[in-house]
């Protein structure tokens, strides 16, 4: 009589059951059949009829194992068996006959409804991989849609590859605004734009029924509406002949403000506003998401230049042009070159090598951006590697563990090809489910970065997860399910029948096995080490940014804005006369030890004039000196914490008429009065038409332009000598500044009801927002980092235990036969260690061969800064030993006898 | 015989009320439903295999291997209390079923 039981289990495929579960059915199957053979043997058969009958009761096993499958489910079958069960096309599109194409998509399906089964069979695995490769692709996926809005998405106009930014290049400032009798050349003479257009930023008094508010706008030539191609939602446009002086009273409003100040009402188009105290007409209403130059602009008004009294010394117009179709952006670079180096030497007194540069819009608007953002990009590609490694090994061992179901299922003939073509659709399952988990992530942290990265980076505000995101983030999963997958792959392809079988399937693993998870072992510790070190040598640039001493004490001082409209304040005297009575009624408010006034905040960038010096000789053209120019009150170094070093302060009686009086700092001493005593002598600052200011006093350096950057040298004047008709007030206190806000509006209300007043903020703040875009990178690429050594970290654990693990046996030999536990937590440790070592190494040279690329990123540090290397590779041994000594320690305490029981 | 289709919706209830009385094996209830019904009903290893594995999932029969003296090892399957209950209401809807179908035939025939 034929052994039934192995009849029946070398028939009948049974998947997705424990065994059992299997085993049961098997043997149940086998007597019955067997029932059906004595049956024939008792009827009368022949021992091979009787065979043959038993045989012929089962004629479809295949079926017969799908519909054993589908009853021994339980009742109530989990969402998850659901979701198999939608896979199950495959198993009716086989009975149905169908070969070809769809019989691979059924395998594919098959296989499919097959790994979803393995990995809920094995949570542990499941969790820690999905968990892992949704990190890794989440994080890229984030940074992705950052790259991809800012810098990938095209500018939202008509043909933006056409439209280009031109500016005029200095020889001691290179890229510079734009002096508007240049444009207006610019303008007359190009061949190569469609349209040239120039603008400036400004902002405006605004009074409706909530009081005034300050609104910000932008001045444009009439045409630049039709440059960028965008037609006003509501009305029109500017004309060319509003666009000339004394006719531009007609105003475009943003949508935003059209919303919030007219309530959306269609019937404000020829409606008169009053701005600054003087009448505009709405003319039009631009549509939602338009924002140019900036996005905070609410309106627009004609520029109106005068060519007149266009000056060239005066640079403060941006300008954008559309180069006509056919023409290439460098086309228009040489053209608009030869046009300005003509100028130049048309007009040697203001122009003198001056030249000009063309460069694509795009490119100038997130130009300055993009090497942050792509080394961002890079670095978390690399934690998604090293995810990808930690999964591939995690696999690696799972392999080794089935590496007995595997050899079974060649041993009965499962081909190959299919075998692997199973494990690459697994790995591709585990892959897309931790990508959706990780779209998940990235949609969730959109806004955290848009928060952080605020102000720092253009266009953040439009980052989306649009269809490019989408694709990415799936082709990121089916490369990452392919990566992680080969090894195992190549691997169950391999494996060799015997030798599991031999082994019993308990310790299978091959030399082959152990060298490639070491080798992604330390890959991953190399990785990191490379992340690492970028991120400390980020961070040690930003603690020396911190350490700078900016020149003023920015605690416990609120800075804030007022702007004079030139409509009522028209009289210098009259600007003066506001100025002087709000600061006494500042500094009488007993929370005020003292307040100031100034036209440009320090931390926000140079405002520099060119200056001679009494009895020098005049520079040449091109050559002249240059310094930062600051219009302050006479008490503005007690208001912004700045130290006296020599000479006086301003005071009350540095007035218009009173003699004309300066003060300079140290770095201008320094640069242009070496070794001299600079205390009463001249400079002459502007175009010469007012006389010599005598220096009077020297003070500390500031630093004006950012921390990053030396303090450039500067000079001072009194305001009431050269008043500007919007200032920023400084108000220091004893206490917390933030109390000073209310304070401080009253006190511009009880001087003008009228006037508003904005960028209210803590000196500290300014301070602090002058590092916001090295804080985002920091702070990023530090996330990375930490991620990427705790990936690492997990994988050099899970690594550890597992070898342990396999060798119990071997350990319980040797304490038996008397080693001590030191000796072998030593011997654990050792080939941990040995392995992250080897990372450490690679890594820290791959570091070095790196870091250069973030050079301009970094601040009082070189890329090969030791301090940085040594540290990273410190933590990361200290980790690396830290995930080898749990396993090592659960090494001792193998009991021996148990150990060698097990054998 | 009879359709595959007419003896589908019947199998659980045939095999259900064969159990009623006492456990039998699934060669049993197979060989049984043939010599009752006088081999007009057969039921394949390959259905009613699944259909016991089926009843025994949802808790309305269950297996225990018994080896009795001078026999093989066998699972024998009992009705269990759930079973029970669900056999008295299957019996029910089946009369009645019949007893509407047959009042239809009847009312047509005559």
């Amino acid at each position: 009589m034929r052994d039934w039981t192995t009849f029946v289990r070398s028939r009948l495929c049974l998947t997705g059951l424990t065994p059992n579960r299997e085993a049961r059915i098997v043997r149940e199957l086998a007597v019955q059949l067997e029932d059906f053979y004595r049956d024939g043997l008792a009827r009368g058969l022949s021992e091979s009829d009787a065979d043959g009958e038993a045989c012929r009761q089962i004629s479809d096993w295949d079926r017969l194992a799908e519909d054993v499958r589908l009853a021994d489910r339980l009742h109530a079958a989990s969402r998850f068996d659901r979701l198999a069960d939608s896979l199950d096309v495959a198993a009716s599109a086989e009975r149905a006959g169908i070969r070809g194409g769809a019989r691979m998509l059924s395998n594919v399906l098959r296989d499919a409804r097959y790994s979803l089964r393995q990995l809920r069979q094995s949570p542990g695995f499941s969790i820690v991989a999905v968990l892992t490769l949704a990190l890794g692709i989440g994080a890229t996926t984030t940074m992705f849609s950052v790259v991809n809005s800012v810098i990938l998405r095209p500018l939202p106009y008509p043909q933006p590859q056409e439209l280009v930014s031109v500016v005029e290049i200095l020889p001691r400032f290179g890229r510079f605004s734009v002096a508007p009798a240049t444009f207006l050349d610019w303008r007359a003479q190009n061949s190569v734009f469609e349209h040239i257009v120039a603008y400036t930023g400004g902002n405006a008094t605004f009074v409706d029924a909530n009081g005034p508010d300050r609104v910000i706008n932008a001045a444009v030539s009439w045409d630049m509406f039709e440059l960028l191609r965008v037609t006003p939602a509501l009305g029109r446009g500017f004309s060319a002949e509003e666009d000339a002086p004394g006719k531009a009273n007609v105003i475009v409003l943003s949508h935003g403000m059209w919303q919030r100040r007219f309530g959306g009402d269609p019937g404000v188009l020829g409606r008169s506003i009053s701005l600054n105290g003087a009448p505009f007409t709405i003319v039009g209403v631009m549509p939602a998401g338009f924002r140019f130059p900036s996005r905070q602009t609410e309106y627009w008004v004609p520029l109106a230049l005068n060519p007149a009294n266009a000056t060239r010394g005066g640079h403060y117009l941006g300008a954008i042009a559309r180069v006509k179709t056919g023409t290439s952006i460098e086309q228009a670079d040489a053209e608009m070159r030869t046009i300005s180096e003509r100028l130049a030497l048309q007009y040697p007194e203001n122009s003198a090598k001056e030249s000009s540069e063309v460069r694509s819009l795009q490119e100038t608007v997130v130009g300055e951006v993009r090497p942050a953002l792509l080394i961002l990009l890079a670095a978390v590609g690399v934690v998604v590697l090293i995810a990808c490694a930690n999964v591939a090994n995690l696999l690696l061992v799972r392999g080794f563990v089935r590496a007995r179901e595997i050899a079974i299922r060649t041993a009965l003939g499962a081909a190959r090809r299919r075998l692997i073509s199973q494990m690459l659709v697994e790995s591709l399952m585990v892959s897309l489910i931790g990508g959706a988990v990780g779209l998940l992530l990235a949609y969730l942290a959109i806004g955290p970065v848009q928060t952080l990265s605020a102000g720092s980076i253009p266009r953040v505000d439009d980052v989306s997860i649009d269809g490019r995101v989408l694709a990415f983030s799936l082709l990121l999963s089916v490369l990452t399910g392919v990566l992680f997958g080969l090894a195992p792959a190549v691997y169950a392809g391999r494996v060799g029948i015997l030798e599991v079988l031999k082994e019993g399937g308990r310790s299978s693993t091959g030399t082959g096995g152990r060298w490639t998870r070491s080798v992604l072992l330390v890959t991953e510790v190399a990785l990191s080490i490379v992340l690492l070190v970028g991120a400390t040598l980020l961070l040690r640039s930003f603690s020396h940014l911190t350490d700078v001493d900016p020149g003023f004490q920015p605690e416990r001082a609120l800075a804030f804005r007022v702007a004079l409209p030139n409509a009522i304040y028209r009289e210098e005297h009259q600007r003066v006369a506001f100025y002087e009575r709000l600061l006494d009624q500042l500094e009488a408010l007993p929370q005020v030890t003292a307040a100031g006034l100034v036209q440009a905040l320090p931390m926000r960038g140079d405002y520099t004039l060119s200056f001679t010096v009494r009895g020098r000789p005049d520079p040449k053209p091109g050559d002249e000196t240059s310094a930062n120019h600051r219009s302050i009150s006479p008490d503005y170094f007690k208001a912004l914490g700045v130290p006296l070093l020599g000479g006086r302060a301003f005071t009350a009686r540095d007035a218009e008429k009173a003699p004309m009086v300066a003060i300079v700092d140290q770095s201008f001493v320094d640069r242009y009065f070496p070794g001299e005593d600079p205390l009463g002598q001249g400079i002459d600052i502007g175009n010469g038409t007012d006389g010599f200011y005598e220096i009077v006093g020297v003070v500390g350096n500031v630093h004006h332009a950012g921390l990053a950057r030396d303090p450039s040298p500067t000079m001072y004047v009194p305001f009431k000598q050269d008043v500007f008709s919007s200032v920023w007030i400084l108000a220091r206190t004893d206490g917390d500044p933030a109390q000073l806000t209310p304070l401080a509006r009253q006190v511009v209300k009880s001087v003008d009801p009228g006037l508003p007043v904005f960028g209210l903020t803590p000196l500290a703040t300014v301070v602090s927002d002058s590092l916001a875009d090295r804080r985002f990178s920091l702070l990023l690429l530090a996330l990375f980092a930490a991620l990427a050594v705790f990936l690492a970290a997990v994988g050099l654990y899970g690594v550890v235990a597992y070898s342990v693990s396999q060798r119990t046996q071997e350990i319980g030999v040797r304490m038996a036969i008397g080693a001590r536990r030191g000796h072998v937590l030593s011997m654990v440790l050792t080939e941990g260690m040995k392995l992250a070592l080897i990372g450490v190494a690679i890594g820290l040279i791959g570091a070095l061969a790196l870091s250069g690329l973030m050079s301009k990123m970094l601040f009082r540090v070189t890329p090969g800064d030791p301090v940085s290397y040594v540290v990273t590779a410190a933590v990361l041994v200290a980790i690396a030993a830290l995930a080898c000594y749990i396993p090592a320690l659960r090494a001792t305490r193998v009991d021996p006898i148990v150990a060698l029981r097990q054998g | 015989m009879f359709s595959s289709e007419l003896k589908k919706g019947s199998t659980e209830m045939l095999v259900l009320s064969l159990l009623d009385a006492r456990p039998r094996h699934g060669y049993e209830i197979g060989k049984l439903i043939e010599a009752r019904s006088g081999g007009r009903l057969t039921f394949a290893l390959p259905t009613l295999y699944p259909t016991l594995l089926r009843l025994e999932t949802r808790g309305w029969i269950k297996g225990t291997w018994v080896e009795k003296a001078g026999q093989r090892e066998r699972c024998f399957y009992r009705l269990t209390p759930k079973g029970r209950r669900v056999l008295a209401d299957q019996r029910e809807t089946w009369k009645a079923y019949v007893s509407a179908v047959n009042d239809v035939l009847g009312e047509s025939g005559a």
